[in-house]
Formats: structure tokens, sequence, C-alpha cells
């Protein structure tokens, strides 16, 4: 303690854990390791400082401390100067926890403090979550992919119509190609007006009839499957589980105690950026998918094409307005694969085998009442 | 003593920014360790309510540690495992019987849990909170809080919801009335009928002024807890608790909560906290001779936690 504090007397409130009678007691500096506590009735007793059995705790108006075995005997001192002569002197002696150094540091500039954090969390989210979580994948076997996309595929395939001809043909079709090397696409033709098809992780790839009318020519459908097979080559649904997991976990572990404007706030930001992402993996789908084509002898743009198709599909018909949230169709994309269709150039061997097999599943002469779907959306 | 107004004898003496501050440093730690400093803070934020509400100028105090309610944390979420795990199980194995069966226990077991989570918290917290150095204590039977948690539940069922009113103040007569300070304690006089009859008053009310109401309901709601709620001491002698909310004060806070909540997006929230303990503290007044002083230390430390953050897993609101 500083030689000033020791003379001084300090009013204190001390409370003996027997009775809820509080006593107007003062306390002394006796030496360095003892405080010296003077009741009203007369009676003193050393107060240890340095004793395992000693715990003090300052809030932001009082100093607490107790000591012993329960019922545990307390001392509470509001005396500004000696708590900031205590607080010192046990910082010297190491008995000063990390969390009150912490909070003082918190009390000494919490604007600062709190925009630090607040800086520090964006950080996290924006480059330390995806990170993780991707990172997390690569940890889970693919074998996974394809247990949630045979389940998924188990429960909607009794709402879906598929055409079996049409299947084999899309299978044989698809087989012709090396689209996913980890895993072994399965192809089904599903007889729906949309002009749409999805992909589920492990290898289901849905093309709906709708899709399959409109297109004039096999690399456009090669290129179609090539988007698809990328998204289930590259996990983009276990990256995107993933990543909406591990920011609503975060979310959950920062406001877990705060209101629900905040919740509220962070869950729609957390929305729009995971719709972001998507729009990211859409991108990647386009542009391995060219990748492959090429690879496959096929011309790069063929995905131009198809983009165009979708673009025109789009505009025309209301009923693909789901198709556009999860495929943001924008010039961006279409000149984006027009470019990398120019820097990949045209194959040298023209593939020509997919042609007669596309004839199979594109008879122009079979369905003319295109206009009246079969099934139910 | 007649005729004197209900004395003013609580205060809540803690500061928005202050709370800010032991927030912010919370969710620091609790990002920091992936989660796992929860227990902490919440001891942290718990202390922090105690030590600035005062009765009669004396804070009370809050007696629980991190690492105790993080043995309880590890407990509760093993617990809570090996329910869901058992599900899970269940409905891997594709039998459908087996999957009801799972689904059965599911919603059973957490619904079990309840009476335990209230039972368990109520021991803890009441054992861990001390004022002038006596402990409070909770000295309810579990036996009988799932008594009447049963009873009460198949009434509830059978009778659509009605029942949930006598439901809500039988288990609240239960619990408070076997909550202590020492060797005093206090006991709770509410009853069914008459919070039945409050609450459809309130419904309907509320329905006719298009929502007005709700701050009047609320203030019924409240009054009908303090002005129930009596502190017997072992010299016969009693204090009543008194209210004195009213519906527009009420009004105030909410709406000034509220505005502040929205404009701040959400970051008055420690400001916000601290206008309501300050109204809530501020309105519960105190009436009658009893001598404070006279109080003994009567209660044994409880120091298991896990009752308690079960019910923060579970989203169970003991504490009202």
């Amino acid at each position: 303690m500083c030689s000033s504090e020791v003379e001084r007397e300090i009013p204190a409130v001390f409370y003996d854990g027997v009775t809820s009678k509080p006593q107007e007691a003062t306390v002394r500096v006796s030496d360095l390791n003892s405080l010296e506590v003077v009741l009203p009735d007369g009676a003193r007793f050393q107060w240890p400082l340095e004793h395992k059995g000693m715990e003090w705790e300052r809030s932001s108006s009082m100093l607490r401390l107790s000591f012993g075995d329960h019922p545990r005997r307390v001392l509470l001192i509001r005396d500004e100067l000696f708590i900031k002569s205590f607080v010192l002197r046990m910082r010297y002696t190491g008995r000063q926890g990390g969390y009150d150094r912490i909070l003082s540091f918190a009390r000494s500039g919490p604007v600062a403090f709190f925009l630090g954090v607040v800086a520090l969390l964006v950080c996290a989210y924006l480059w330390v979550l995806p990170w993780a979580a991707e990172r997390l994948v690569l940890l889970v076997p693919t074998s996974l992919d394809e247990r949630i996309g045979e389940a998924a595929y188990q429960q909607m395939a009794f709402a879906l119509k598929e055409d079996q001809g049409k299947t084999v043909a899309l299978q044989a079709f698809g087989d012709a190609m090396e689209l996913s090397p980890s895993f072994e696409p399965r192809y089904h033709v599903v007889e729906d007006a949309q002009v749409n098809a999805f992909a589920l992780p492990g290898g289901h790839i849905v093309v709906f009839t709708g899709i399959l009318e409109k297109m004039s020519s096999a690399g456009e459908l090669a290129a179609l499957l090539a988007h698809e097979a990328t998204h289930v080559e590259k996990r983009h649904s276990t990256r995107m589980m993933a990543r909406s997991m591990a920011g609503y976990l975060f979310l959950s572990l920062l406001i877990g105690d705060v209101n629900a404007v905040v919740t509220l706030v962070a869950e729609n930001a957390n929305a729009l950026r995971n719709l972001d992402y998507g729009r990211g993996l859409e991108s990647e789908a386009d542009g391995v998918g060219q990748e492959v084509l090429f690879a496959n002898d096929l011309d790069p743009m063929a995905m131009v094409r198809l983009l165009e198709l979708l673009e025109r599909e789009a505009t025309d018909v209301p009923e693909v307005l789901a198709f556009l949230s999860s495929h943001p169709l924008t010039e961006d994309r279409i000149t984006a694969a027009r470019e990398r269709a120019g820097s990949l150039g045209v194959p040298q061997r023209p593939n020509e085998r997919l042609g007669v097999l596309f004839e199979q599943l594109h008879p122009t002469t079979d369905q003319p009442t295109d206009e009246m779907p079969s099934s139910d959306n | 003593m007649l005729g004197a107004p209900p004395a003013q004898r609580f205060a809540f003496k803690g500061k928005g920014g202050d709370l800010f501050v032991v927030l912010i440093v919370n969710m620091l730690l609790t990002f920091i360790t992936l989660g796992l400093y929860y227990p902490w803070a919440k001891a942290r934020k718990l202390s922090w309510y105690y030590e600035h509400t005062e009765l009669d100028g004396h804070p009370f105090h809050f007696h629980g540690t991190g690492s105790e309610m993080f043995r309880g944390f590890i407990k509760a979420i093993a617990l809570l495992l090996l329910i869901y795990g058992t599900y899970i199980v269940g409905v891997l194995t594709k039998e459908v019987t087996i999957v009801l069966v799972g689904i059965l226990v599911m919603f059973v077991g957490l619904l079990a849990f309840i009476p335990l989570v209230i039972h368990g918290s109520l021991r803890y917290r009441s054992s861990r909170s001390s004022w002038r150095g006596i402990h409070f204590g909770y000295r309810g039977q579990l036996r009988e809080l799932y008594r009447i948690c049963l009873r009460d539940g198949l009434l509830t069922l059978i009778t659509l919801g009605i029942y949930a009113s006598w439901f809500t103040i039988n288990v609240r007569r239960y619990t408070l009335s076997h909550m202590r300070y020492g060797s005093s304690s206090y006991a709770y006089k509410g009853d069914g009928t008459e919070y039945f009859l409050l609450n459809l008053k309130g419904y309907f009310l509320t329905l006719f002024t298009l929502g007005i109401y709700a701050f009047w309901w609320q203030r019924d709601l409240f009054n009908y807890y303090v002005n129930n709620l009596v502190w017997n001491f072992q010299d016969g002698k009693r204090i009543d608790f008194k209210s004195t909310a009213t519906g527009g004060g009420f009004f105030g806070l909410m709406v000034v909560n509220l505005l502040i909540i929205i404009f701040t997006l959400g970051i008055g929230f420690a400001w916000v906290e601290v206008r309501t303990m300050r109204y809530v503290m501020e309105n519960i007044r105190m009436e009658g001779d009893a001598d404070l002083n006279a109080v003994v230390q009567t209660e044994q430390e409880h120091k298991n936690a896990m009752a308690d953050d079960l019910g923060d897993l579970m989203d169970i609101g003991v504490f009202f």
C-alpha cells in the first residue's frame, strides 16, 4: 500500500456470515500482507491479503473482500482511493485476474473497445469462418454427399414423374463424357414444363422435359450436364450447408443473449451473404463446366448458348421465377462465359457421338403439344 | 405503521454504459473461446445485476462461479446429446415403430426435464445468492413439484389450455412458498381463479382497445406477482410487498425501450435492461416493521448448476 494509505481509517461494511446485521467497521492497513478491521464494539482482527481463502472482487463502485468457508465473512469498501491502491497492490503480487485487466482496459475506452470487437467479429465472419467451413468439408468423406443426396432423392422421387425411356437415353448421353471423376452421376428426365434442372449432392441430376424441348443442340445439353455435374463434383451443396451452418452457429454463439432486433438483422445479413455465396458457386459451375466441356472435346461456347437460352426463357415464362433466384442469369455470367470460351478455344477433334444420343432425347416430331404440361408442377 | 405508505427500499444502481462494457467483454471472450466461455460470461452478467441491486442500501451478491457453471454446462450438454442421440439412432434404423417410439421418448423426455430444471435452477440460484452475508435457499421437494406438474399438465391438456392459469399459479405458489432467506421465509397467496379472470379481462380488453390495454394487462400481471408475496420472519412479524407500477408507467417504459432498440439497431440493449431493472426495483415497495437485522444464516451451499444450464440450453425461463 502507499504510505499515505497507512494512517487512514477507511469506512467499511462488515457482514459476519452468521446474522444479517451489518456492522459499520473501519479498516486500516496494518502491514503489507493484512488489513486490520475494527468493529463498532471495539473488537479488532487481522484480515490476511495473501491467503488462499481470501477473495476479492471489484465492481464499478465497490470492492468486496470475502474470507473463509461457507458462510463467508465479507467486507464491503466504497472508498475510491483505497480501492485504487488496493488493486495496484494486488496487481503487484500478481493477484489480479485476467478478466479484471480486460475489463479495466475496456472501461478506459468503451467506444473504441466496442468498435475493435465489432471489427474483429466482422473479419472473423468474412474470412475466418468461410475458410474454416471449407476446411471442414474437406474432412467430410464424399460418401456423406452420396447419402444425403440419396435420401433427398428418395423423398422427392414420389412427386417427380420420371420418363424412364428418356432417363436411359440421358444416362447414355452423360456417360459418353467424363463429367465428374469423384462421383458417378445418375441422370433423370422428369416430365415438367419448367425450364429447369438441378443437382443433388452425390450425383443425382434431374433435368426437366421443359428445358430439353427448348434446346437445339447436343452442345447445350452437354453444357447443362457439365454445369450440374460441377455442382456435384465441387460438392457445392455440402459446402453451402457447411457455410450456412457455420454462419448460424457463429451468430447464435454471439447473439445468444441479445434481443430480437439484432437477431433479425444478423440473420437476414447472413441469408443475404449465403445468397451471394450461391451466386459465386453458379459462376464456378459455369467456368469449371466449360473446362469439362473442352476436356470432352466439346466447344465451350455451348455454355454461352445455354445461358442465353435460359435468359430468353426466364423473361418469357413466369414459372421460371424460382429458377432465377438460384441461378441469377445476368449479362455478367454470359459475358464471363464468352470470355472463357474465347481463351479456351475450339477443341481439335469435335465430339460427334453426342449428336446421335441427343436426337433420342429431343424428338421434335412426337411431342407437338408442348404448351400443355402433362404433369403438375 | 398503519397508514404509512409502503416504503421504497429496493433500488437498482447499475448504469447502461457499465453493463454495455461487461456484455461486450463477455461477447469477445465467448467468441475467442468458441463458446466455451459461456458459463463464465453468464456468471459475470448475473454478478453485475446482483451487485447493482440494493435493498436498504446493501447490495445483493451472486456467488456462482464460471467453473461450477461450466461443470453444469457440460453435464447438461451430455444429457441433451444422449436424448437427441438416442432419437437420431432410432431414425437411422428406419423402422417406423422404432422411429415413433424415439420421437415419443424425445418429447416426453424433454417435457419430463421441466420440473427438474425449475427445481434445480431455484436451488442453485437461491443458494448462490446472498444479501448482507446471509444466503437464500429453496427447500421445495422435487417429487412434489413433479406431482403438481403432472396433475396440472394433464388438466391443462383436458381443458384445452384453460387450466394453464391455475397451473402457473400452483407452480408459483409452491416454489415461492419454499424460498427462504436464512431463517426467514416467503409465501405466495395468489390463486388460479383470480389469475384466470385477470388474464381473461386483459385478453379481451387488449383485443377491444387494439392492443393499447396490453400495458395495463402487464401492470396487472406484475401487481399480481408482487402484491401476493409475503416475507415471514421467525418472530411472527412480516413484510408485505406492494407494487406501485402503473399502466402508464409500463407504457412509457416499453415504448421508449422499443425506440431505443430500433434506433440503435439493438446496440442500446444494455440501456434498455437498466431502464427495466430500475423501473421494476423502484416499484416493488415494502410494508411492515419486521427487523431485517435479526435473520440468521441457515442454508447450506448447493453448487450443482446442471439444471440451471439445462434450462438455458432448453430455453426454459425459470426466473421472471
